[in-house]
């Protein structure tokens, strides 16, 4: 952070520096002001809305001609790709359980929790 | 006493100018690269979808180490290189050199698959798995977790749904479990505002974007990070402390990641709308989350000049829960630097190690 000093009335940066770190801060502070109040709120959320609403159309009209484009092509659209890559991560979750049945048959079961040294983690 | 300034030699102004040069040079090299950060020796210990959980490699030797592990669980819509910035600054080495034994789960960025993913999957299926993981690797039963931000909300809802799990002590950081409070800062007045549509937006884009994410930060407080933060970069660039600080945490900050749509769209709906947690209505895949039922240790770090997760966020949850042994603590710092800045190592990581280290043995 920037220290504050006196400005050297003969330096006009240094003036211009304290000139710009007070106009900073009073600016800062309406701007927290204004972001936080009622009427940014709802302006902020009806404009987010009106241009979800807008876009909307557009968007599906893209997405309808993308995957009719793909689907004559032979091509996988996007669901395929998703789908398929949900599918692996079921197939880890599985992985991950036989994993985890195959560390119980194959280590002792962990310390118990109670009065033992420090001698663990490695 | 203040001097004239003296006459301006040509000498003195070519001097002046490489400087100016020299500054320019060292701007645009934190603009447009990345510093070294999350460089702590770890191994992937385990991974799952995206998520991943590492271990770090112990600086201290085993019989001086505590014995019971830290498992720290950040935030989902940011990476967590926070927690160990820099070399020389970062709480991941200080707690290794505290004698912990180190583990983090690193969510990962969802992808367009992950959009359907909840904090039930979060919590009831990502979670355990990886403490399962931790458990076994670390020998250990018992555990510690520390959760930041959002990852503070998931560690509290495992603690109250799996209360028997072995979860020792709880470590939260700014948390946001609390939102009864509707004029509490900029988040939850823009999110409570009735035409603030989660359903509509994550229809719209799948998962929330990082951009999103990251322009709803910044502008709580617009004039400080869009401005405020590069005029005193520029005022400080001769100093390397400053400037290889700053770079790194631009570094972090700029590396965005989207949020999972159904996630996000939870968030809103169930907990900044409906404050479900604090109500006692959420129900996360039919279970009930009671927190009285959470009994781990608990220590609560609050930031007081936090404008992300104001301190009335965190603060409700502790005549809630079932936890005997809890303590809260408020520091003076916003919602990253209490952790992160300049001051932490002062500050914040003495507390928060002083506190595991009396109940990690």
């Amino acid at each position: 952070m920037s220290q504050k000093e006196d400005p050297n009335p003969f330096d006009p940066t240094g003036m211009f520096k304290s000139m710009r770190d007070a106009g900073m801060d009073a600016w800062s502070k309406m701007m927290i002001q204004l972001i936080n109040s009622e009427a940014y709120a709802r302006a902020s959320g009806t404009m987010l809305d009106a241009w979800l609403t807008s876009s909307a159309p557009f968007r599906k009209a893209i997405e309808s001609t993308m995957t009719q484009v793909l689907t004559q092509l032979n091509m996988p659209i996007r669901t395929d790709v998703t789908s398929l890559a949900e599918r692996l991560t079921h197939i880890e979750l599985r992985l991950d359980d036989l994993e985890a049945k195959l560390d119980e048959r194959s280590q002792p079961a962990p310390k118990a929790a109670t009065g033992k040294s420090k001698e663990t983690g490695t | 006493m203040t001097t004239m300034p003296r006459t301006l030699k040509p000498a003195d102004l070519y001097r002046k100018l490489e400087h100016i040069a020299e500054n320019a040079k060292t701007w645009n090299r934190l603009m447009t690269t990345k510093a070294a950060i999350a460089q702590t020796p770890k191994e992937l210990i385990w991974t799952l979808n995206k998520a991943k959980l590492y271990h770090y490699i112990p600086v201290v030797p085993a019989d001086q180490r505590h014995r019971i592990p830290l498992l720290m669980v950040f935030a989902i819509m940011n990476r967590p290189h926070v927690l160990d910035l820099r070399p020389g600054h970062s709480f991941v080495e200080y707690m290794l050199k505290h004698g912990y034994d180190l583990y983090l789960l690193d969510w990962g960025a969802p992808s367009p698959e992950d959009r359907g993913m909840k904090f039930d999957d979060y919590v009831l299926d990502y979670l355990p798995r990886a403490i399962r993981k931790l458990k076994r690797v670390s020998g250990s039963d018992e555990f510690s977790m520390l959760g930041w931000c959002l990852g503070a909300l998931i560690t509290t809802l495992y603690g109250a749904l799996r209360p028997d799990d072995g979860l020792k002590n709880l470590l939260l950081l700014t948390a946001p479990l609390d939102f009864s409070d509707k004029q509490a800062g900029g988040f939850i007045r823009w999110t409570s505002e009735r035409s603030f549509n989660a359903d509509k937006l994550i229809e719209t884009f799948g998962n929330m974007p990082g951009e999103m994410i990251d322009y709803g930060a910044k502008a709580l407080k617009p004039v400080e990070n869009y401005i405020g933060n590069y005029l005193n970069l520029w005022s400080n660039i001769d100093n390397p402390k400053v400037v290889e600080s700053w770079h790194a945490m631009n570094t972090w900050v700029t590396d965005i990641i989207p949020m999972a749509g159904a996630t996000y769209r939870q968030l809103i709906n169930e907990f900044y709308k409906e404050n479900r947690l604090m109500n006692g209505t959420l129900t996360l895949r039919g279970e009930h989350v009671d927190l009285s039922k959470l009994r781990a240790n608990l220590l609560n770090v609050i930031a007081e000049a936090d404008h992300i997760t104001p301190p009335c966020q965190s603060e409700g949850v502790m005549e809630k829960v079932g936890s005997r042994d809890k303590a809260l603590y408020h520091i003076q710092g916003g919602h990253i630097g209490i952790m992160a800045g300049s001051g932490a190592e002062k500050r914040t990581w003495p507390h928060i190690e002083a506190w595991l280290a009396d109940r990690s043995d």
